[in-house]
């Protein structure tokens, strides 16, 4: 076991390394030239001398692999550099509108939890009923709304109308819910139809109708499906968080909240190379951190994928 | 078991994501009003970033609630402001300023003309960032004559002097404890100015509030606060003040309020919505440099072939007047008796036939065999334009004219305007107090698209070098005489065609008052506003 999970720490290195090559290669692609569009940013007029000093003070005059090999260095010491458009430090940008996304991300996550485990469960439990099919109805409707329409249906429904949130911007608890329920509609939709599919399943099983011989009650037979059953969600939640971690973009906007989808979106418009490459690179480590976790999870309760890998 | 393990993994991961969200802090919205409303909150879409005087980063709307300027522009021409009056030399290059005894930075310091010196040649050190705005060039140094005069020494007898001292920036006065090393140019360490506005608290992309100055030399602020809140989302925005969240929203172009909800808005009647007189003008870039538009039969053909009324009326929702000429007649030297030039399908038509582009029996005309097809770039975050296009679309449908449209992100747009590779392309000057001699003096700058537009036209020397002379006129008639040589030239060569004049709104609840408008658009008056029930 510990083998396994030496060789998959070691195999991450050489992935981030291709990232962040592909990442700062195409970035570099991009036919805008950054020292004008620092120059621009900053209301500067870009004659040739200003781009000139202006490529020079970026670095952008040395070639691309030296660049790159700088850039990879600094990184490695948590240093991406200055943004382009305010000289601050890239990677205090980030550490300030990081834990923003993080809590939003974490009240998504349990919103996830509680409301994806209870309705699956109930749908379960009473397979077909008018109950479950109006659930599944609201879960199949949730899925097909994207999400900015959803953030501002809520926004209109329960900060405008009925008065019990406040519409957007980060100020005490009540503000992160509506966020946080617009993130966490697609995935409370996903989970709850597959705890609900895999605990129909299982009802069929020899295991269940032996428990049920036993005299076991209604409850306990429920709590060993229930086991049973939310494996494969749990290795979908694994995936799930750096997604919900990075898929913040939209709602952040919409609901001007001050993390770092929305820092990310504006270094975006405002071609900020540093910070979009920053931002990359800490997604980049999320997902393959993340992936790592499930890995050694699974790989912890099945023997057989640690000798095939 | 096992899956008892997982659980809690997954608990404890949770759980540490929570515990990072909740040490941010929460900070509750302060100043929340109890009975009478003193605090203001209006919403922008941009943080306040950096606000200092003499960079171009910050919001300027910002920089002007805390930095001042010798004189102020207003419609009645240049008015004294920190300086109290003044005085130009018979040469017309040297202006003597009297500063106000009466005026304090708000840490305490005296504004002298020490101070005032400091800042002037802060912004001089830093030439190369404020090179756009002509003054910076002509200004040759500043003497300081005794504790409240300066002498402001220039190369040439700059007219727009006055005009472009009183802009929003660079020419504000920050406190000479917030220089680093006797600079502005690599930052300030705190936003310490004159002005009837202190920034007490920023929250970067969150929210920024202002309190009035108490011990401020002028009129004093009548609320006691305003709250810069920012909102990235326009639908965000209405819904933030349907709710009552939000008190008041301010913008030009479509940057704050895009025109069909200001239409929406007024309709229901439960908010005041106002306009101010025309402003900037939005025009067409026509390239000169370009093949098919390089003909100004073509040019002046395209000019008839658009129906502005329409667009004013319709797309625009009445917001913005119908411009005849490129500049306002009301902007200053600008009232040029010009022909105007209406939709005339017929007139438009008759000059396409001339310039040898015949009608083909697919509808569009062609020239040796090419087709008449000519492209127009637009920023496609500017949903107005893209509406403005298509409608052009049609029209030059009916000239015979094939209308491409391409929309493009900001950047790439910007990057077209300067390398000149369009045959049509969108350009909004920027308003009173810059219009005309800013907006004029950037057309000799190739960076801008309306350089690139002009390059090919035949007398393009001597356009720039008539700009060149006609700031440093002297002579109020001559200066006249050049600036109707100027605007005549641009006009008969068809380099644009106008289309709109457009103004700052303003959208608010009908408890506020005082809500007005100040010359430039980039700017609003706070301190005007109260809350009356």
């Amino acid at each position: 076991m510990r083998n396994y999970i030496i060789r998959r720490i070691l195999f991450i290195i050489p992935i981030l390394i291709g990232i962040t090559f592909i990442s700062f290669l195409l970035i570099n692609l991009n036919t805008s030239d950054p020292a004008e569009v620092a120059l621009r940013v900053n209301e500067i007029t870009p004659t040739d001398e200003a781009v000139a000093a202006m490529r020079e003070e970026l670095g952008l005059d040395k070639p691309f692999f030296e660049r790159y090999i700088i850039w990879l260095g600094n990184s490695l010491r948590f240093d991406f550099g200055n943004s382009y458009i305010n000289n601050k430090s890239v990677s205090d940008e980030m550490l300030s509108a990081l834990p923003a996304t993080l809590y939003l991300a974490a009240i998504a996550l349990m919103m996830i939890l509680g409301i994806s485990i209870v309705a699956g469960i109930l749908c379960a439990i009473f397979e077909d009923s008018i109950g479950d099919k109006t659930i599944r109805g609201i879960i199949f409707v949730g899925t097909a709304m994207p999400n900015f329409w959803v953030g501002l249906l809520l926004m209109w429904l329960f900060a405008v109308k009925l008065d019990m949130f406040p519409t957007s911007g980060m100020s005490g608890f009540s503000s992160v819910i509506l966020p946080a329920a617009t993130l966490s509609l697609s995935y409370i939709s996903i989970y709850t139809r597959l705890i609900r599919n895999n605990m129909v399943q299982n009802k069929n099983e020899n295991y269940v109708l032996y428990t049920r011989v036993r005299g076991l009650k209604n409850w306990t037979v429920t709590k060993h499906i229930f086991r049973n059953s939310i494996q494969s969600s749990i290795t979908a939640l694994g995936m799930s968080i750096p997604k919900l971690i990075a898929g913040t973009v939209i709602v952040e906007n919409i609901f001007a909240w001050p993390g770092i989808g929305r820092l990310c979106v504006s270094a975006i418009f405002n071609r900020d190379y540093p910070i979009i490459q920053a931002y990359i690179v800490m997604m980049a480590l999320l997902f393959v951190v993340c992936n790592l976790i499930v890995d050694i999870i699974s790989a912890s309760l099945d023997p057989r994928i640690r000798r095939t890998t | 078991m096992k899956y008892n393990k997982i659980i809690v993994m997954i608990l404890v991961l949770a759980l540490s994501f929570s515990i990072v969200g909740c040490s941010t802090s929460t900070t509750e919205t302060s100043g929340e009003m109890n009975g009478e409303k003193t605090q203001l909150v209006y919403a922008s879409t941009k943080d306040i970033r950096d606000i200092n005087p003499h960079a171009y980063s910050g919001e300027m709307a910002a920089q002007n609630m805390v930095f001042e300027s010798l004189v102020i522009n207003t419609e009645d021409g240049v008015k004294p402001w920190l300086a109290e009056n003044w005085e130009i030399s018979e040469d017309g290059k040297t202006y003597t300023f009297k500063l106000r005894k009466d005026v304090k930075f708000t840490d305490g310091e005296v504004f002298t003309a020490a101070a005032a010196k400091m800042n002037i040649d802060a912004v001089m050190n830093n030439f190369e960032r404020h090179a756009w705005l002509e003054l910076v060039n002509q200004i040759d140094h500043v003497d300081i004559v005794d504790e409240f005069t300066i002498d402001l020494v220039l190369k040439n007898p700059y007219y727009p002097t006055l005009s472009e001292l009183a802009l929003t920036r660079p020419f504000r006065f920050i406190s000479p404890n917030s220089f680093i090393d006797g600079n502005t140019k690599d930052g300030v360490n705190g936003y310490i100015g004159t002005g009837p506005w202190v920034l007490s608290e920023h929250k970067e992309n969150q929210y920024a509030i202002f309190t009035a100055n108490e011990s401020y030399w002028g009129e004093k602020a009548k609320l006691s606060a305003v709250k810069w809140q920012v909102m990235p989302d326009h639908q965000t925005i209405l819904l933030a003040l349907e709710k009552g969240e939000i008190d008041l929203l301010f913008g030009a172009d479509g940057d704050m309020i895009d025109l069909d909800s200001f239409k929406a808005l007024e309709d229901r009647g439960e908010y005041v919505t106002v306009m101010s007189e025309p402003i900037a003008s939005r025009a067409i870039l026509l390239n000169s440099n370009k093949q098919i538009t390089g003909d100004i039969k073509v040019r002046e053909a395209l000019q008839y072939a658009i129906d502005k009324e329409a667009i004013a009326e319709g797309i625009l929702n009445g917001s913005e007047s119908v411009a005849d000429t490129l500049l306002s007649p009301t902007v200053p030297y600008c009232n040029v008796d010009l022909e105007k030039r209406s939709y005339d399908i017929d007139k438009a038509s008759k000059l396409l036939d001339a310039a040898g582009w015949t009608l083909g029996n697919d509808g569009y005309r062609y020239k040796d065999g090419a087709k008449m097809e000519i492209t127009i770039y637009y920023n496609s975050d500017n949903s107005q334009e893209r509406t403005i296009s298509e409608y052009m679309q049609d029209n030059f449908k009916n000239a015979g004219v094939s209308l491409n449209i391409v929309g493009e992100e900001k950047q790439a747009f910007l990057d077209r305007q300067k390398t000149g590779e369009f045959d049509l392309q969108y350009s909004l000057s920027w308003g009173t107090p810059y219009d005309p001699q800013s907006y004029v003096s950037s057309w000799r700058i190739p960076a801008h698209g309306d350089y690139q537009a002009q390059v090919g036209l035949e007398k393009k020397t001597w356009l720039d070098e008539m700009i060149g002379n006609v700031m440093i006129e002297t002579d109020e008639n001559r200066r006249q005489e050049m600036y109707n040589e100027i605007l005549t030239y641009i006009h008969d060569a068809s380099a644009y065609i106008p289309l709109t004049y457009s103004r700052t709104k303003a959208v608010y609840g009908p408890s506020l008052r005082g809500v007005g408008f100040n010359v430039s658009q980039y700017e609003i008056p706070f301190e005007n506003m109260y809350f009356q029930q």
